[in-house]
Formats: C-alpha cells, sequence, structure tokens
C-alpha cells in the first residue's frame, strides 16, 4: 500500500487549519462563558471584610478594570504566544502552572489507557466471537457494571481494599516516574485501575461492536466459504479490520482521561490538570480555569488529528473531506 | 499495516511517557525524610494559593504558614495575647502610644537579624499597598522604630483590641522585606517561625524543616511534611492506612466512629466561628421585636445543627463560644411555638412570607434554609430561599434585598469583632439595620475600656440585648475537627483552628 506523501501532507495540513479555527472558537466560547458566570472574582478574593481601597488595588492589579473587548484582545494575543496570563490567586503564570501539572495527567491517562486496553482488547473480541454464548453475556454484564459504576465510588473501594485493609498500594500522593519509578507505579496503580477499569469497560462494548460489524461483512463470509482455517479468519481478518475503530475509540478515550478525570484525580489527591481545574473553579480563578480549559481542548483537538492521520496512514480510501 | 499502527501506538505512549518524566518540580525523597521516624506529615484538604502570609486569605496557606511565621504577639490556647515577636509593650497614660520591646537574638530563616525595621517595614506594606487585612490597622497612625529594638504604635484611640489585631492570625505576621522585594515570598518565604519552607512541588506537597534556631526552642519534629488531599475519607484512609500522621480533612459522619476509635486521636473543639440567622429590620413586619423573637422561638437549633454538622458544632445563643474568656451564660430561646404563636398574636401577624437569602457557596445555608421553612410554616409563614452565589448574596445583603438571611463570621477572637460591626448603629455589617442606643454606647464603651473584667461585663450585657431583641439569632460555633494518629503527641486543637506543630512530636 503506497500513499501518496504530497496527499498526506495536503490532507494534514488541512486537517491542521481546521484544528487552528476550532481553536479560536474554543478562545472565544470559553472566554464568554467565564464573562457570563455570575460572582465577582475579586470580591471573593478579599472575602467579606476589606476597604473599599483594597478591592480596587486587587482589581487593577487582576486587569479586570479593563473594557471586556480589550480584556478579549489581550488574552487571545497572550494565548497565541503561550502567555495565558497570570492565576488570578496568586500571581503565577497560568502556563507555567499547566506545564507543572501536566506531566501527572500525561502519565495516569497513558497507565489508565493501558490498563483499559489490555482489558477491553481480549474481552471486547472474545465476547464478539462468542456471541449470544455464556461468556458473551458475562462480559456484557461485566462492562455494563464497569460503564455505570462512579469512579470515585469505585476509587474508594480500591483505597479501602488495598491501602486501608491490606496496605498494599498508598491511598493517594504522586512521585514523577523519572525520580522514582517505582514509587510511581505504586502511586499510579489504584488511580490508574480505576481510569482503566471504567475506560475499559466502555472500550469493550465499542470493540466488541466493531468486531462484530467486520465479522458479519461479506468479505469475511467470502473468505470462510474459501476454507480459510478459523484463526486465520479472526486474526488476519476480522482483528485486523476492526482495528480501525479500535482507534478511534481509544482516541477518545485518551483525551477523554486527560482532560476529565477531575474525580479519580480529586479522590487520590493526584496533582493532575482535573484537580487544578476543581481548584480553580473552587476559587473562582477565571485566567486559570480558562487556561486549563484550553489546553485540555488543545489535547482534545492534537489527539483527534492524530487519529486522523493514523487512518489516512492505515486506510488510503479516507480522503480530505 | 499492522505493525504500523503497533509501532506509532507504541512510539505515541513512549513519548508520553517520556514526557511524563519531565516533571517540573524538584521533590524530596519522601522515604529518606520520613525514615528518621520525625517528620510530621499532614494531610490538608487544599493547597495553598500563595504563601505570601500579607496577601492570601486562603486558610489552606495559614494552616503551614501558622508553622514558619511569627506575629509580634500571639494568642495561646485560650486565645489570651501573649509575647511573640515581642517580649513585653507598655501603653501610655492616655491609652494612645503602645511600645513594644523586641525580643533579642531572633533570626530570619536566612540567617539574617529580625530587628525593629522589619516590623515597621511589615506594617507599612499592609497600609500602603491596602493588603485585604489593612482594616485591622485602621486606629493606627503611626509606627515607628526608635532603635532596633523596639518599635512605637501610636493609635487615634484608645484601642484595647489592638494586640488581637497585631497577632489574632498570621496574616498580620512579620516578613522580611528582600524575600518580599525578591519576589519569593509568594513561593519561598522567609519567616521568624519554628520551621522554614524546604520544598514545595505545587500540586503536591509542601515540606518544613525545624528551624533549630527558633527562639522559642528547636521543636522536636525533624519537619513537617503537607500534602493536600482535599476528598475527607481518602484522608482518614490514609491516616488508617498510616499513610499520614495528621488532618484536618474528617469526614463529619464519621465523627461517632472516631470518638470511641482506639486506633486515630479526634481532637474537636468549639471554634471561635459563629454562624447566625438575622431579620431585616427596615422592612415589615420584621422591625417588629415580637415577631423576630416569634422566629427565634420557632427554628430548631438542634436540628439545624444535625443537619449541616452531624451534631459536631456546638449550639450558642450568643456568638462567643463557651471555652472563650468572653463566653457570657445565656440560654432565651428554645423551640416553643406556642409561644411564638402568642408573640406573632400579640404583633397582629397574621401570616406571609419570608424570603430567606443562603447562598450555594455557603451549602450550610441552604441546608439550614430548608429546615427553617419547615419550622416556620406551621406559624403561617412561607419561606422561598434564594440562593444566589455568594457575591451576588453580598450585594443582595448590602442593598438589604432579604427578609432574612444566613451567614458566619470566621475568625474573631476579641469581642468588638464579634459585637461592634455586626450590631452597632454604624456597623460596617449592619445589615440588618440593627439600632438600640444603650447597646452603641456599650459597644463604644467596650473599645477603648482597658480593664479586662469591666470589658467583659459591657460585652455581656450589650450581647445580652441583642440576643433578647433578636438582632441576630445565634445559631452554632462549628467545631475544629481533627484527627491523629496515637504516635503523635503535644498536639492541640485550638479554638481559632491555627495548625501549630511547634510543641508536637512523634513516636514510632
Amino acid at each position: 500500500m503506497n500513499i501518496a506523501p504530497a496527499r498526506v501532507m495536503r490532507f494534514v495540513g488541512t486537517r491542521l487549519l481546521s484544528s487552528a479555527i476550532v481553536l479560536l472558537g474554543v478562545i472565544i466560547v470559553v472566554f464568554v462563558l467565564i464573562q457570563l458566570v455570575p460572582g465577582d472574582p475579586v470580591r471573593l478574593a478579599l472575602g467579606t471584610r476589606y476597604t473599599p481601597e483594597a478591592y480596587e488595588a486587587l482589581r487593577a492589579a487582576s486587569g479586570l478594570d479593563r473594557p471586556v473587548l480589550e480584556q478579549f484582545f489581550s488574552y487571545l494575543g497572550g494565548a497565541i504566544t503561550g502567555d495565558l496570563g497570570v492565576s488570578f490567586r496568586n500571581g503565577q503564570p497560568v502556563t507555567e502552572i499547566l506545564l507543572e501539572r501536566l506531566p501527572a495527567t500525561i502519565s495516569l491517562a497513558v497507565a489508565g489507557l493501558l490498563i483499559a486496553l489490555v482489558l477491553s482488547v481480549p474481552a471486547g473480541i472474545w465476547s464478539a466471537l462468542h456471541e449470544g454464548k455464556v461468556s458473551d453475556i458475562i462480559v456484557r454484564i461485566t462492562s455494563q457494571i464497569g460503564v455505570s459504576v462512579p469512579d470515585f465510588w469505585l476509587g474508594m473501594l480500591l483505597i479501602s481494599l488495598f491501602s486501608v485493609t491490606l496496605g498494599l498500594l498508598p491511598s493517594s500522593g504522586y512521585t514523577p516516574l523519572t525520580e522514582d519509578p517505582i514509587g510511581w507505579l505504586r502511586q499510579v496503580t489504584l488511580p490508574a485501575v480505576t481510569v482503566g477499569i471504567v475506560a475499559g469497560a466502555i472500550m469493550t462494548r465499542y470493540i466488541r461492536a466493531a468486531v462484530l460489524d467486520v465479522a458479519t461483512a461479506g468479505y469475511i463470509r467470502t473468505a470462510i466459504s474459501k476454507g480459510l482455517a478459523p484463526h486465520i479468519v479472526t486474526f488476519r481478518h476480522i482483528v485486523r479490520s476492526a482495528l480501525v475503530p479500535v482507534l478511534t475509540i481509544a482516541g477518545i478515550q485518551l483525551a477523554t482521561i486527560l482532560g476529565g478525570v477531575i474525580v479519580v484525580e480529586v479522590v487520590f489527591a493526584w496533582p493532575g490538570l482535573g484537580r487544578l481545574v476543581y481548584d480553580a473553579v473552587a476559587s473562582r480563578d477565571y485566567p486559570l480555569i480558562q487556561g486549563a480549559v484550553l489546553l485540555i481542548a488543545v489535547m482534545f483537538i492534537a489527539v483527534n488529528l492524530l487519529v486522523d492521520v493514523l487512518y489516512a496512514v492505515v486506510d488510503p480510501r479516507i480522503r480530505v473531506a | 499495516m499492522n505493525k504500523r499502527i503497533t509501532w506509532s501506538i507504541a512510539a505515541g505512549a513512549a513519548t508520553m511517557l517520556a514526557l511524563a518524566g519531565c516533571s517540573a518540580g524538584e521533590s524530596v525523597d519522601i522515604n529518606g525524610s520520613s525514615s528518621d521516624g520525625s517528620t510530621l506529615i499532614a494531610a490538608i484538604g487544599g493547597e495553598p494559593d500563595q504563601l505570601d502570609p500579607q496577601r492570601t486569605s486562603s486558610y489552606f496557606s495559614f494552616e503551614v504558614l501558622e508553622n514558619v511565621f511569627d506575629t509580634l504577639v500571639e494568642p495561646d490556647e485560650n486565645l489570651e495575647m501573649q509575647p511573640a515577636l515581642a517580649e513585653s509593650w507598655e501603653v501610655s497614660d492616655d491609652q494612645l502610644t503602645w511600645t513594644f520591646d523586641l525580643r533579642d537574638g531572633v533570626t530570619f530563616h536566612d540567617g539574617s537579624d529580625f530587628t525593629s525595621a522589619d516590623v515597621v517595614y511589615s506594617y507599612n506594606r499592609i497600609i500602603d499597598e491596602q493588603l485585604a487585612n489593612a482594616w485591622r490597622f485602621s486606629a493606627i497612625t503611626d509606627i515607628s522604630a526608635p532603635d532596633d529594638d523596639t518599635v512605637v504604635i501610636t493609635v487615634g484611640q484608645p484601642s484595647p483590641n489592638l494586640l488581637s489585631n497585631l497577632g489574632g492570625f498570621k496574616g498580620m505576621a512579620i516578613v522580611s522585606q528582600d524575600n518580599v522585594e525578591s519576589g519569593d515570598i509568594t513561593t519561598d518565604p522567609i519567616g521568624t517561625g519554628p520551621f522554614s519552607l524546604e520544598d514545595y512541588v505545587t500540586g503536591d506537597h509542601i515540606t518544613l524543616t525545624a528551624n533549630p534556631d527558633y527562639w522559642g526552642g528547636a521543636p522536636e519534629l525533624a519537619g513537617v511534611e503537607y500534602r493536600f488531599i482535599s476528598e475527607p475519607s481518602t484522608a482518614l484512609a490514609a491516616l488508617q492506612a498510616g499513610d499520614i500522621d495528621w488532618t484536618d480533612v474528617v469526614p463529619t459522619q464519621q465523627v461517632t466512629d472516631l470518638e470511641s476509635s482506639d486506633e486515630l486521636t479526634l481532637g474537636m473543639t468549639p471554634s471561635n466561628d459563629y454562624w447566625y440567622l438575622a431579620l431585616n429590620e427596615a422592612r415589615e413586619p420584621w422591625n417588629d421585636v415580637r415577631v423576630r423573637q416569634a422566629i427565634a422561638y420557632a427554628i430548631d437549633r438542634d436540628a439545624i445543627v444535625q443537619a449541616v454538622s452531624f451534631g459536631t458544632a456546638a449550639e450558642n445563643q450568643l456568638a462567643i463560644p463557651e471555652q472563650s474568656i468572653w463566653y457570657t451564660e445565656y440560654d432565651q430561646y428554645s423551640t416553643d411555638l406556642d409561644k411564638a404563636q402568642s408573640l406573632l398574636d400579640e404583633a397582629g401577624f397574621t401570616g406571609g412570607t419570608l424570603e430567606m437569602l443562603a447562598t450555594s457557596d455557603y451549602p450550610e445555608t441552604v441546608t439550614a434554609a430548608q429546615i427553617i421553612a419547615a419550622n416556620l410554616e406551621p406559624l403561617g409563614i412561607d419561606v422561598t430561599i434564594s440562593q444566589p452565589d455568594f457575591s451576588t448574596w453580598l450585594d443582595e445583603q448590602n442593598s438589604g434585598n432579604f427578609d432574612m438571611l444566613m451567614m458566619g463570621w470566621l475568625g474573631n477572637i476579641d469581642p468588638d469583632d464579634f459585637y461592634y460591626a455586626q450590631h452597632h448603629t454604624d456597623g460596617v455589617s449592619n445589615a440588618q439595620k440593627y439600632s438600640n442606643t444603650e447597646v452603641d454606647s456599650l459597644l463604644d464603651a467596650g473599645r477603648t475600656e482597658t480593664d479586662q473584667a469591666a470589658r467583659a461585663e459591657l460585652y455581656a450585657d450589650a450581647a445580652t440585648i441583642i440576643a433578647d431583641e433578636v438582632s441576630y439569632i445565634y445559631l452554632y460555633n462549628p467545631s475544629v475537627i481533627q484527627s491523629w494518629s496515637p504516635s503523635v503527641t503535644g498536639y492541640e486543637t485550638r479554638a481559632d483552628a491555627a495548625i501549630r506543630f511547634r510543641d508536637t512530636s512523634l513516636t514510632d
């Protein structure tokens, strides 16, 4: 399968351009939403007792006394150059705060996705190939439970079993992988299993459906009727073709985990983006909320772009729309 | 094709793992620092927003900074002011000049000497930059340093509460000018306290190390590591599993179990904070004292306390908790619907609606409002609850757009903090528009009375009238609840919720 490099490049270029447009839209929407959120952050930052001078001083220091449009264009200009302003609460650059939190989030997301893949790929394929049999029913029920279980509850359950009762793994904390791989592994296990079980349950259902789709396709029936051995049909044809949708769902799940494991991060006191967003919302740190939402959007767009590009590489039939 | 996909995914994963490794913060070797058995690991409910004590208003910051900074004077466990950086002080006969004699041989964590210039710099910074606590210095007209060991503070009127304004909390800490001017103070603060900052990894932990040169004597602990755990069940599990030694993130519904537990120690004491109801006296019929009293008799304090705190808060009918030296005994109100009804009949009230202003930012106000609605229904009062965000709530309160509201006052120490702004006719926080000349003169006298016993009497009288006339309906003092492992000794739970580890030790 030869792919014309120029075509792929053009495809990537177009996707990059549309990603940039989406990103601009995200910046505008987030900015407008934050303007619409009720509540005066200056007042909240100061508490109930303060002098009017203190109020004006903080308001001016945080730039909130300027016209909204001016605030927007200065924000947009900054965002393009990677300057997302300073945190309302402590004056630290938002970009710096986000980059500090990113490694913890990525390492949890990757570990969680690996667990999800390990659980879902065999389970989904097995289930599809044994459609309607007892094993299929077991997988379907189990995955339904996995989809329905609230992640905070699952996290609590794991903590109470593995930390409190058995004393095997720490209930919270984070050590960077580079510093102490064993420490990192011990600490990431419970949150990653929590994330992995929930994501894995969702993926199992998609993979099962994808494999079933392929298994009932005409060319598979042709292959079977040609008398190919069942395991060759299964692995060379069905599973291979089902990989494209698996790639999609894995991409979506990765993006979701990167941006949305707020509850898991809070339960395990994991210092990632999710908990940062949680804290920022609680303290109405608008610049930080804006920056975090923007970063999560960028990651979503980047993962989607990556998946699309992989598609184009994998399946030449995919063209630029 | 297959290989290619697999390889791409693997490469992607590897890149991310590599990225994940690029940690921004330098962290300490946790295992190394706790192996000597004397670094206490404390879990607090959130991350400090910054570590500049004069700028932050976050309790999470003060939980750490209590151990890093000192104030001129500081409250003891009964919240009476004791010497700290000032060894002694004198007040002039006209009560307008306070002369503080500073402690000798005190150094900042960077080794530089602490002098009167640091005090002048610190206080002027708060005033000049109009930091959030500037209001505490409103009585001060001048701060000077005649020599290295002396600070003279001049006030415009006699101010018996000056000491509690100077030392009531670490927001009035003495900071180092170099530390402020270099901008390091927000992340790498330098104080004179019993512990110094060793390491701060955003999002994860802060480590303090003992200051061997602390003027009060070197702490027994080698250090304190603060971890940020906001989820109470996780914090409790971490304590039970031995991952941490101390926490104040305790699920209130589990307090009863903890009280009887041998494995953990529970520290619980009513705080100086208080929660109250106030009726808008600028509106009919709430301007009638009998109607307000009727409501005070109709509400079920016990039910409110149970609902908002699982019974851990201490019911109270005045602002100041029982433990305080300023406590006044008072138990006029108990739930009595007959009495409430007859008071309403006397006032000629035949029923109506009451708009209760609560806020979703303080969920206890909403929970309490729901109970109050049920309490008042038999009296023909239909309670409508509004729950805007807190800054809207403040606007509504200030413009008088409410019939009744519930809120709390936090961090009070001096009785003037508890009563003046709230109940004096000219008080800045008198949103309920209460006005009584007798109370005004008692509160004015309390501001300048320097004899403590006489002062206590003034406030007892004022507080009793305030409650009799229902300027506020006091509900409860929430409890400070903490829990620690039995190996922690020498730690005390304080009514001002200050977390002091200077006298704490850890045994194996």
